[in-house]
C-alpha cells in the first residue's frame, strides 16, 4: 500500500505541474508579440538613443552613420553652455506643479458633477470627453501657434481659445486683479490665481481621460453605502468626504500618475517644444537634444516615483488582500 | 396614533376573474403640497441643480467655443479679418476657403490616405493589444511582472528621446545585427550591409502596431488587462473542461465578450492615429504620402494675398483645414461616444 501511494503521489504532482507549465507557455505565447517587439525593435532604439547622447553622430549618404565618442560633452553642453535649457526646464516644471493638481482636482469635481442624475447628462458628457479624441496631435499643434486668437482677443474681444486668453472673454482678468489688490492679498497669490484662470481652457482640455477614469471609479462605489449614509442622516458634504473621497482615492493615485506622464510627454509642453526645436536645428550631428531628453526622462521617472510614493501612503483600499 | 386611524385601508375589489382593483385614499392636495414645498429641502435642491446647470453650460462653452469661432472664421471673406465689428457672424459670407482646401489641397487624397492608415493600424493595434493584455491578465508565468513593467516604461518615455534613434533604426532596420553579419559572410548581397531600409514605407508603423509599441499602446494594454482581470476565471475553466484549448477559448469566448471594450480601444487608436503628427512625418522623411499635415501646412494658391490681414487670413485657412480634417472624427465620435464612456466604466481601471 505504502509503495503504491508513494508512486502515485509524485505522478499527481507532475501532472499538476504540467498544467501550470502549459498555461505558462500559453501566457508566453500571448505576450510574445510584445516580448519580441521589445527585444528586436524597442530595445535597440532605446539603447541607440542612450548611446547617441554620448556621441557625435553624423549619418552617411549610403546608409549607416559615423559615431564619434565625446563622453559627457553633450550633457555638460546642455546644462552649462546652452543658455535656455535649464531655465526652460525650471519654468516648465513650475508650470506643471500648478497644472497637475489643478487637472486632478478639476476632473474629480467634473466627474462628481457628471455622475449626478440630471437631464442632458449624456450631452454634457459628450462635450467634456470631446477633447480626449479631438485635441491631440496636429490639433494641439494648431492651437499652440494660433495668431488669429490673439488678434481677435485684442481687437474685438473674441478669441479662438488658444489657451492663454479663452477665459478673459468670460471673466475679465483685469477685474480680478483689481479685486485682489483691494483685498490686500499677496502679489504671489494673485499671480497664481490669475494664471489658473488663464489656463482654464488648457486644464479643461487636458482632463478628459482623467474624468473618464474618475467616472468609472465613482460608478463602482456601491449605492448601498450612500443609502446607509442617507439613513444615518449624513449631509452631501459629509458623504463626499467620508465615503466618496476615500473610496476614490486609488483613482486619485492613478490619475495623478497618468496626468504627470501625460503632461510631461505632451508635445505641447514647453520643455518638449524646446527639445524639439533643438532637435530640428541639429544638422551637423550634434545630439544635445538626446542628452537633454534623457535628463528630462530621468527627471520624469523620479517625479512619478515620488508622487506615487506620497500618494500611495494616503490611498485607502476597500479590500485588503 | 391618530394619524394611523384616519388612513383608510386600501379597498380591494374584484373586477374580473383575473383582475383586481385596489383603491387607495390619497392624501389631500393641500397636505401633499405642504410636504413638498413647506421644507427648505426642495429649494436647496432646485438651487443646487440650477447652479450645476449654469456651471456645466459655462464650462461646455469653454470647450466648444474654439470650434464655434473656427467654424465662424472659416466662412469669412478677406475683408472680415480687418473689420473690427465682425465677431462671430461673417459679413462677407463665402465658401472660398472650403472650395480651395477641397480642390487645391487635395482633401480627398489626404482623407483616403489617412482613413486607410488609421483604420488598418487601429485594427492591428486593437488586436495585438488585446492578445498581449490577455496574456498579462490571465496567465501566471515567470517574467509577467517584469514584462508588464516594460509596457509601462514604453508609456513613460517621452517621444523626442527616441526620435533620432527611431529614425536611424528604421532607416537601417536590422534584426540584432543578423543582416550585417550575413552580408559580411557573403550570404546576402552588399546592399543589405546596413539592414533593410524601411523609411518611406508603412512597415515601421506595422511593426510597431503589431508589437503593441505604437502611440499610447501601453495605455491600451493597461486598460484591456484591467478589463480581462475582471472576467471571471470560471468562464474559461468551464471551457477548458469542455475540451476547448486556450486559443479557441480566447477567440470564441473572450473576444465576443469584450467587444464593447475593444470598440473603445479601437476608437482611441483610430482617433489618435487620425490626428497623429509625429510618426507619419518621422517615417516619411521625403513626404511621399499626402496627409493632414500637408493639408494644414499649405496655403492654396488662389487664396494667396499680401494685404493687411493676410496673417490672420492664413491662420483662418489653417484652422479651416484643421476643422475639415477632424470633421469626420467628430461624426464618428458623436455616434460612438457612448462606447467610450461605457468601455471605461466596464474596464474597471478601479482595480
Amino acid at each position: 500500500m505504502t509503495n503504491n501511494a508513494a508512486v502515485k503521489a509524485p505522478k499527481k504532482r507532475r501532472r499538476a505541474a504540467s498544467l501550470d507549465k502549459k498555461k505558462a507557455r500559453a501566457g508566453w505565447l500571448f505576450v510574445l508579440p510584445f516580448a519580441i517587439g521589445f527585444l528586436i525593435v524597442y530595445l535597440p532604439i532605446l539603447w541607440d538613443s542612450l548611446r547617441f547622447s554620448f556621441y557625435h553622430v553624423s549619418s552617411q549618404t549610403g546608409g549607416g552613420m559615423v559615431l564619434e565618442w565625446v563622453g559627457l560633452k553633450n550633457y555638460t553642453d546642455a546644462l552649462f553652455v546652452n543658455p535656455d535649457f535649464v531655465q526652460t526646464l525650471i519654468s516648465g516644471l513650475g508650470q506643471m506643479a500648478f497644472d497637475i493638481p489643478a487637472i486632478v482636482i478639476f476632473s474629480l469635481f467634473m466627474a462628481v458633477l457628471l455622475n449626478t442624475k440630471m437631464k442632458g447628462r449624456a450631452v454634457f458628457r459628450a462635450i467634456f470627453f470631446m477633447p480626449v479624441v479631438l485635441s491631440t496631435g496636429f490639433m494641439a499643434a494648431l492651437e499652440s501657434n494660433n495668431v488669429l486668437s490673439s488678434y481677435m482677443d485684442s481687437t474685438t474681444g473674441m478669441n479662438d481659445g488658444s489657451g492663454r486668453s479663452a477665459s478673459s472673454d468670460i471673466i475679465s482678468v483685469l477685474d480680478f486683479e483689481k479685486l485682489f489688490d483691494q483685498m490686500k492679498v499677496g502679489v504671489e497669490i494673485v499671480a497664481v490665481v490669475i494664471s489658473m484662470i488663464n489656463n482654464i481652457y488648457d486644464i479643461v482640455n487636458r482632463s478628459g481621460v482623467q474624468m473618464l477614469i474618475f467616472l468609472a471609479g465613482l460608478q463602482s462605489i456601491s449605492p448601498a453605502i450612500y443609502e446607509s449614509c442617507q439613513i444615518d442622516g449624513a449631509s452631501g458634504w459629509e458623504t463626499f468626504w467620508k465615503v466618496t473621497f476615500p473610496m476614490i482615492s486609488p483613482m486619485i493615485l492613478v490619475n495623478a500618475v497618468y496626468t504627470i506622464i501625460d503632461s510631461f510627454t505632451a508635445e505641447s509642453n514647453q520643455i518638449m517644444k524646446f527639445i524639439n526645436s533643438v532637435y530640428e536645428l541639429e544638422i551637423n550631428g550634434n545630439t544635445i537634444s538626446s542628452a537633454m531628453s534623457w535628463m528630462y526622462f530621468i527627471l520624469v521617472i523620479l517625479i512619478v516615483a515620488a508622487v506615487a510614493a506620497i500618494c500611495s501612503a494616503f490611498v485607502f483600499y476597500q479590500r485588503r488582500d | 396614533m391618530d394619524a394611523q386611524n384616519t388612513v383608510k385601508k386600501p379597498q380591494i375589489t374584484k373586477e374580473t376573474k383575473n383582475k383586481i382593483r385596489v383603491d387607495f385614499e390619497r392624501t389631500p392636495l393641500k397636505e401633499r403640497l405642504k410636504a413638498k414645498f413647506g421644507t427648505s429641502y426642495i429649494y436647496q435642491k432646485v438651487f443646487l441643480s440650477i447652479f450645476r446647470l449654469v456651471l456645466l453650460i459655462g464650462l461646455s462653452y469653454i470647450v466648444i467655443y474654439p470650434f464655434i469661432s473656427k467654424i465662424a472664421s472659416s466662412f469669412m471673406g478677406m475683408s472680415d479679418f480687418v473689420d473690427a465689428t465682425v465677431r462671430l457672424i461673417p459679413k462677407d459670407f463665402t465658401l472660398n476657403i472650403y472650395k480651395a482646401v477641397f480642390i487645391e489641397l487635395d482633401y480627398w487624397k489626404a482623407f483616403v490616405n489617412v482613413f486607410t492608415l488609421s483604420f488598418l493600424s487601429a485594427i492591428l493595434q486593437t488586436f495585438s493589444c488585446c492578445v498581449i493584455a490577455y496574456g498579462f491578465a490571465k496567465f501566471k508565468f515567470k517574467g509577467n511582472g517584469i514584462l508588464f513593467m516594460l509596457v509601462m516604461l514604453t508609456m513613460i518615455i517621452p517621444h523626442p528621446t527616441l526620435k533620432l534613434s527611431m529614425l536611424q533604426n528604421f532607416k537601417d532596420f536590422d534584426i540584432l545585427g543578423i543582416f550585417g553579419l550575413l552580408t559580411k559572410l557573403g550570404i546576402l548581397p552588399d546592399s543589405f550591409a546596413y539592414g533593410l531600409r524601411l523609411t518611406n514605407s508603412y512597415w515601421p508603423l506595422v511593426i510597431l502596431s503589431a508589437c503593441g509599441l505604437a502611440f499610447k499602446n501601453g495605455l491600451y494594454i493597461f486598460m484591456l488587462r484591467q478589463f480581462f482581470r475582471g472576467v471571471p476565471d470560471e468562464l474559461e475553466e468551464s471551457a477548458y473542461i469542455d475540451g476547448s484549448g486556450v486559443f479557441r477559448t480566447f477567440f470564441t469566448i473572450i473576444i465576443p465578450l469584450s467587444v464593447p471594450m475593444l470598440i473603445t480601444v479601437f476608437l482611441f487608436a483610430f482617433s489618435w492615429q487620425w490626428t497623429d503628427n509625429y510618426y507619419i512625418p518621422l517615417f516619411f522623411p521625403s513626404g511621399r504620402i499626402w496627409d493632414w499635415s500637408d493639408v494644414i501646412r499649405e496655403i492654396p494658391i488662389s487664396l494667396e494675398t499680401d494685404y493687411a490681414g493676410a496673417n490672420l487670413f492664413q491662420q483662418a485657412i489653417h484652422n479651416t483645414a484643421g476643422m475639415m480634417a477632424i470633421a469626420p472624427l467628430i461624426v464618428v465620435y458623436l455616434f460612438c461616444q457612448k462606447f467610450l464612456v461605457q468601455g471605461i466604466e466596464r474596464s474597471g481601471i478601479v482595480g
